[in-house]
């Protein structure tokens, strides 16, 4: 059942009370109930398309609140928006011209699919998988592969969300197809804690860090038994020479804040426990075993047998069994969400907690639902959120107020990435003609040439984060760096100032330049602005066509996802 | 004096900032009208406030420095290791043998010795003790440095308001100017002395260099026009700070030092970032933070810091001296703070481990009653007995000796958010 | 000689304090201990309770207990060097030896001469029965080539008591003549010591034990691997052997199965094996066979180690560490 909270924010984890009472009841709840569970009949049926769902929930709230929603972006927009987040870069200006003159009814689904489909959607949606799953931790044997390999290869195959998540968490090591998955586990078996915690984000959109210490102080739904029962789970997992190998059994003791030493039981976020006789610690025999396994793994360089009683399954097993999955259903809903629209129906994405619901709680429920009856399918709830028209509104607000994020009344700015900054900074500052006349295999070959090229730059770009603060390191990159000069304003063969240098008018230069950089015709003042610039240094006329380059790519229009 | 901004209702957010005229407007959820704020400020009045400008060193003792081999030595207990206590040139205050240098400087030093923070993970006791708070889910707030840089920095200023070094890797956390802003972001320094790219390149002139700036600020300007985000904000922001931080690079050029004060604060990485923290607090930069990374030694305890803590003596005791022949230690704070302290345990790689129940910190000149001690720890270190101090009142305290009102308020749309936790007041007796 | 697969425990002593030196005399049941508690102890090993009597104490951590006869020399963390009439129970001089804390202190094998090890990073020999200053050996640098303080950890007597040897933080080794104090030789086991400039700007390390071989021609030499997480002593445990005056290595060995630092070495009296212990969290004894060049057998000993008694035939182990005596038998 939804319990109604006031309205006050208060802190997680603070040791004292704040000064200001707060009224509300304290609910333990298993985490299950507190998702405010809505009884199936209150839904949409089943039957309907992802899309017409989110809309239907997205409208409804809207109207509920009195919010009227900005309106739907156009064409050229669009294609921007979905180009950039479906295959992680700007579309070229032959694209974007074809798709807004494009008069068939059906050309936004075709648009969307064709994207899904092509190879790009894997490569950016592996970068961005791996930048979610937090893969920064250093350490790793090349001969392993990375887990973003992994990923782009899954993906490839058009593995489902739950076998990723099975095969990262249980890796076959010897099978070629998973190279690479074997290295999230890897790299955090030297800090169990952080092990944890990484995987109940990751997968659960659960950050229970807080409860080591202590249980959560205004988290009912989150207490030390939850963050140890997790951490038993995982605990047992190590590295015996190289390979990833797990113990029989183990025990977890942890001093709660008060009271006496507890020991600590395979118990999921549901509160739903595994039974086992394995909770203790390993004898002088198994101790030996262990030994023997890692001399004789790293002998052989294969990894040692799975033990009879293997926890770390069990975690896996329970966490997607039907009656257990909600928050594993709940937290890829969350994480797809918010990739597209740029907030999460809950947010932050790592507190999904009954003391932090989503304003649309009925369409969460729907859409974990149905990711969960469709086989975690990553491409059907990928193309259901952006074929919604609550995605698809514009970013345009000129009002003085902007209705409240929970909304999705108007369309969020989002950053974009460094690498689809990078490959988008390839595409614009190109000839647009040398993408004419190209083959669908021979055009997707010259992309991901651009993007392979864009990687070393993308490198001098921080990643962004919610609530980004972009940098003056920055600006100051953009405005003084060789490098930044070299790679995209330099004039040679088949680049957009190669081509501008041939031209003679200053208003066909300020034409084709934006254009190219910003997918749409120069307004009036643009072409002005940019014609006097260019007037202005008619001794120099290069330098000056490389400044009005610069000032385009550097601009916010260019910078942002709109 | 209270500024109301709003009416309250959302409606009207943003009516001061469209009156002012400004061309970008930050969402929901930013501190709106901060920037305005510096402009509202009436000529005298900012003179007033900024005449004795207070600024900040925060060393940073990232990995969590042993306070028993520094500020409260525990020697002959069991817990006190091998390392012994000295006398100082304050009677009754002794600190660790390794820091003899600071034992001729106490007079102009306060040590807190009874920090109970709780958090001994390094991110949760980081972002702790660099806010004085933890984050709430939904407001995030400010750490110290962009709260000094927004009540010291100046609206015109040439110089940044708040820069960071943190050359290590490990450990590294990153300013945060959290609902303030991006105007109060820092300025990072992760590799090398010096930010790079602040010089023009040879192939644009200066007028170009700033009116191809010009160009690229009429696009962003137009947009921004008729869209709206924080991050939007700070991107444009960036860009505006370009020139002006240009222009600070010889602050950071440690050759323009003499020979004879580059010696003194000796070769390595942590007395060369103070160097040039001391250049910048010279030159008004209000808040510098230099990370001395990494202190976290599970293992060999005595050994690392019988390596750092010597070298840590030398260079504060190089600056506090510097500071003072300068007439600057009434003006600046050095702060020492980590994310927390050492176990009085000993372990059997004779290292110690986290610890948060009982630790110290230092804060010399800069408004701080020198001399002082504040804080008692029992005879092994374990606990805190007397004059505990927790997050919240060591930042009230630390914002009391700048001349910050610790309960003062900004806003985050509507909401007032007091600058330090309610309830949490300064220690009196420490603040000059 | 016993060999090592003969080693087997025979007690093992709970401590309140890390025992960071321990001596005993010859056929003598009694040992000496230096601890972390200040206090320079002596125990009996037959007692069915081992409860070892407090003699005296520094001011500060004891590192090294060396026995010239019967005088007991001590030296710690106070700088300090104790001379102690065991026979009679008191003290005979107290000795101002060294400007910063003293890390080691032996015994020439004549009983002669006392050899202190310090991290003003000198090493200075005294006359055991008079106590006096004989030599000041100066060889190794204060600082490290980052610039930061370094120590000076350990110091042995070779068998026939005409050289000393000496190593540092940084791996510098130096061999010397025990009798005029001349630098007759020095060797390099950079390995040893890990300074990281990137992660954490600090280093962890050194070489901490040295011993001849029992013809004085080489010098082995104990420490750790290099090391990537610098916040633990997380390499397996390694020593080098020299040719000292050839200057070469002669032998490495990596205990694949014993994590942490050698803090101390020796020869057996016949050279057939060399023993090395040490620790990190857990503690490790190593056997190696120096001329074949492999390693003989690594046991797990119950506490971190950092100093041993080898009784002359080699049948008697006593081992001091963090909060434990244990006591092996060989053969």
């Amino acid at each position: 059942m939804l319990i109604a909270l006031p309205a006050f924010r208060f802190s997680p984890c603070r040791s004292r009370p704040p000064m200001r009472t707060l009224c509300f009841a304290t609910v333990a709840v298993l985490g299950f109930c507190a998702f405010g569970q809505t009884r199936a009949a209150e839904l949409l049926p089943n039957n309907r398309p992802i899309e017409v769902v989110i809309d239907h929930y997205g409208d409804t709230l809207l109207k509920t609140d009195e919010i009227t929603a900005g309106p739907q972006a156009d064409d050229a927009t669009l294609i921007r928006r979905l180009t950039l987040d479906l295959v992680g870069r700007i579309p070229t200006t032959a694209e974007t011209d074809e798709y807004v003159k494009s008069k068939e009814p059906q050309k936004r689904a075709k648009l969307i699919d064709r994207l899904i489909a092509s190879p790009g959607f894997v490569r950016h949606q592996a970068s961005q998988f791996d930048v979610m799953l937090n893969n920064t931790v250093a350490g790793g044997d090349a001969r392993k592969g990375t887990v973003r390999d992994y990923l782009a290869a899954a993906l490839k195959e058009g593995k489902s969300w739950d076998k990723i998540f099975r095969e990262l968490m249980l890796p076959n090591e010897a099978d070629p197809k998973q190279k690479g998955a074997s290295e999230y586990l890897r790299g955090r078996l030297t800090d169990a804690d952080k092990l944890t915690n990484d995987v109940s984000v990751a997968f659960f959109g659960v950050n229970v860090s807080c409860a080591q210490c202590h249980d959560h102080p205004l988290v009912a739904d989150w207490k030390q038994d939850h963050f140890f029962g997790m951490k038993s789970f995982l605990a047992r997992t190590y590295d015996a020479g190289g390979f990833l190998a797990e113990r029989e059994a183990g025990l977890i003791k942890f001093k709660p804040a008060k009271g006496v030493e507890r020991s600590a039981k395979l118990m999921f976020l549901t509160g739903t426990e595994v039974k086992t006789d394995t909770l203790r610690e390993l004898s002088k025999d198994e101790q030996k075993k262990e030994k023997e396994f890692t001399d004789k793994s790293k002998a052989n360089k294969t990894a040692p047998p799975a033990p009879a009683f293997s926890a770390r399954a069990k975690l896996v097993d329970l966490a997607l069994k039907p009656g257990e999955s909600e928050f594993f259903a709940r937290s890829i809903v969350n994480r797809l969400w918010h990739r597209f629209l740029g907030a999460g129906l809950v947010n932050p994405l790592d507190q999904m907690h009954s003391e932090n619901p989503p304003a649309m709680p009925e369409l969460l429920t729907w859409l974990a639902r149905d990711v969960a009856a469709n086989g975690y399918d990553l491409k059907r709830l990928t193309r259901g959120i952006v074929m919604s028209k609550t995605y698809s509104r514009s970013s345009v607000n000129t009002s003085q107020s902007l209705p409240a994020s929970k909304y999705f009344a108007i369309a969020k700015l989002k950053p974009m990435t460094p690498l689809q900054l990078a490959t988008s900074l390839k595409i614009a500052t190109a000839d647009p003609t040398t993408f004419d006349n190209l083959k669908p295999d021979e055009f997707e070959k010259r992309i991901e040439s651009l993007e392979s090229a864009a990687r070393g730059f993308a490198g001098s770009i921080a990643q962004p984060t919610d609530d980004f603060q972009i940098g003056v390191g920055e600006a100051l990159l953009f405005s003084n760096s060789d490098r930044a000069i070299k790679e995209f304003l330099n004039d040679s063969g088949g680049t957009l100032l190669g081509k501008v240098k041939t031209l003679k008018d200053n208003g066909e230069i300020a034409d084709l330049m934006v254009k190219t950089v910003f997918g749409r015709a120069a307004k009036v003042e643009e072409r002005t602005a940019i014609a006097e610039y260019l007037q202005k240094r008619n001794d120099r006329p290069l330098e000056a066509q490389k400044h009005v380059l610069w000032a385009l790519v550097t601009s916010a229009e260019f910078r942002f996802n709109y | 004096m209270p500024r109301n901004f709003f009416c309250g209702s959302t409606d009207h957010a943003l009516t001061r900032r469209s009156f002012l005229g400004a061309a970008t407007f930050a969402g929901i959820g930013a501190a709106t009208g901060m920037s305005s704020l510096n402009a509202l400020a009436a000529p005298d009045l900012a003179k007033d406030l900024k005449k004795n400008q207070k600024r900040v060193i925060l060393l940073w003792l990232a990995g969590g420095a042993s306070q028993l081999e520094t500020w409260d030595p525990k020697p002959g207990a069991v817990t006190g290791g091998p390392f012994r206590a000295i006398p100082t040139d304050v009677p009754g205050i002794h600190i660790s043998e390794l820091m003899p240098e600071m034992a001729k400087r106490m007079k102009t030093t306060c040590i807190i010795r009874g920090l109970d923070t709780k958090n001994g993970d390094h991110g949760g006791g980081a972002k702790l003790m660099t806010r004085g708070r933890r984050d709430e889910s939904g407001v995030k707030y400010p750490d110290l440095g962009a709260v000094v840089a927004r009540e010291m920095g100046r609206a015109e200023s040439k110089v940044p308001d708040y820069v960071t070094f943190y050359s290590q890797t490990e450990g590294r956390i990153s300013g945060d100017s959290g609902f303030l802003g991006s105007r109060y972001a820092p300025m990072e320094l992760t590799s090398g002395n010096s930010p790079e790219f602040l010089k023009r390149l040879d192939g644009i002139n200066e007028l170009d260099h700033q009116q191809r700036a010009d160009l690229r600020d009429m696009f962003s300007k137009q947009f921004s026009r008729e869209h709206s985000s924080n991050t939007l904000a700070s991107h444009n922001e960036a860009y505006e700070r370009v020139r002006g931080i240009m222009a600070s690079e010889t602050l950071f050029d440690i050759t323009k030092e003499p020979q004879k004060i580059r010696d003194k604060y000796g070769k390595t990485q942590l007395g060369e970032q103070a160097l040039i923290a001391r250049r910048l607090v010279e030159a008004g930069v209000p808040f510098v933070r230099v990370a001395r990374a990494w202190w976290d030694s599970h293992g060999q305890n005595f050994e690392t810091h019988q390596e750092m803590v010597p070298e840590l003596d030398h260079v504060m005791a190089t600056l506090t001296d510097d500071l003072k022949e300068r007439g600057l230690l009434d003006d600046v704070m050095i702060v020492t703070l980590a994310e927390f302290g050492r176990t009085p345990g000993i372990n059997s790689s004779l290292g110690r481990d986290h610890f948060a129940s009982a630790w110290s910190m230092s804060m010399t000149g800069g408004g701080i009653k020198g001399g002082s001690v504040y804080g008692k720890t029992d005879d092994k270190g374990q606990k805190v007995i007397a004059e505990e101090v927790n997050a919240a009142n060591l930042f009230a305290t630390i914002y009391s000796a700048l001349g910050i009102n610790p309960h003062k308020n900004y806003y985050v749309g509507a909401r007032p958010i007091p600058l330090v936790d309610p309830g949490a007041e300064p220690i009196k007796s420490v603040v000059g | 000689m016993p060999l090592p697969d003969t080693l087997k425990l025979v007690k093992d002593f709970s401590r309140p304090s890390i025992a960071f030196a321990i001596a005993r005399a010859p056929k003598s049941n009694q040992i000496f201990l230096g601890s972390s508690d200040f206090k320079v102890s002596a125990g009996d090993l037959t007692a069915t309770k081992f409860e070892p009597k407090d003699l005296y104490a520094h001011a500060s951590y004891v590192t090294g207990v060396a026995l010239a006869g019967e005088t007991l020399v001590s030296g710690g963390y106070d700088g300090k060097l104790t001379w102690w009439d065991t026979k009679n129970a008191k003290a005979i001089r107290s000795v101002e030896a060294h400007a910063k804390w003293v890390r080691k202190v032996v015994a020439s094998p004549d009983g002669k001469r006392i050899a202190s090890v310090a991290d003003d990073m000198l090493c200075k020999i005294w006359d055991a029965e008079a106590g006096k200053l004989i030599h000041t050996l100066k060889g190794h640098e204060e600082k490290t080539p980052t610039f930061f303080v370094s120590m000076l950890y350990t110091v042995a007597y070779s068998v026939d008591g005409k050289y000393l040897a000496t190593a540092d933080k940084v791996g510098h080794v130096v061999i010397w003549d025990a009798t005029t104090g001349k630098e007759l030789s020095s060797v390099e086991a950079p390995t040893m010591y890990t300074w990281d400039p990137k992660a954490r700007m600090h280093s962890i390390g050194g070489v901490r034990s040295v011993a001849f071989s029992p013809d004085s021609k080489w010098l082995a030499v104990g420490g750790t691997g290099k090391i990537g997480n610098i916040d633990h002593l997380e390499a397996k445990a390694r020593v080098e052997v020299f040719d000292w005056q050839a200057k070469k290595q002669v032998a490495e060995f990596v205990a694949d199965k014993s994590q942490g630092i050698v803090n101390r070495l020796e020869f057996a009296k016949d050279g057939s094996w060399l023993l090395g212990a040490g620790g990190a969290g857990e503690g490790f004894l190593i056997f190696m066979d120096v001329a074949g060049k492999k390693i003989i057998k690594q046991e797990k000993a119950p506490m971190h180690v950092h100093d041993f008694v080898l009784s002359d035939a080699a049948d008697s182990l006593v081992l001091a560490g963090h909060n434990k005596v244990s006591q092996y038998k060989l053969g």
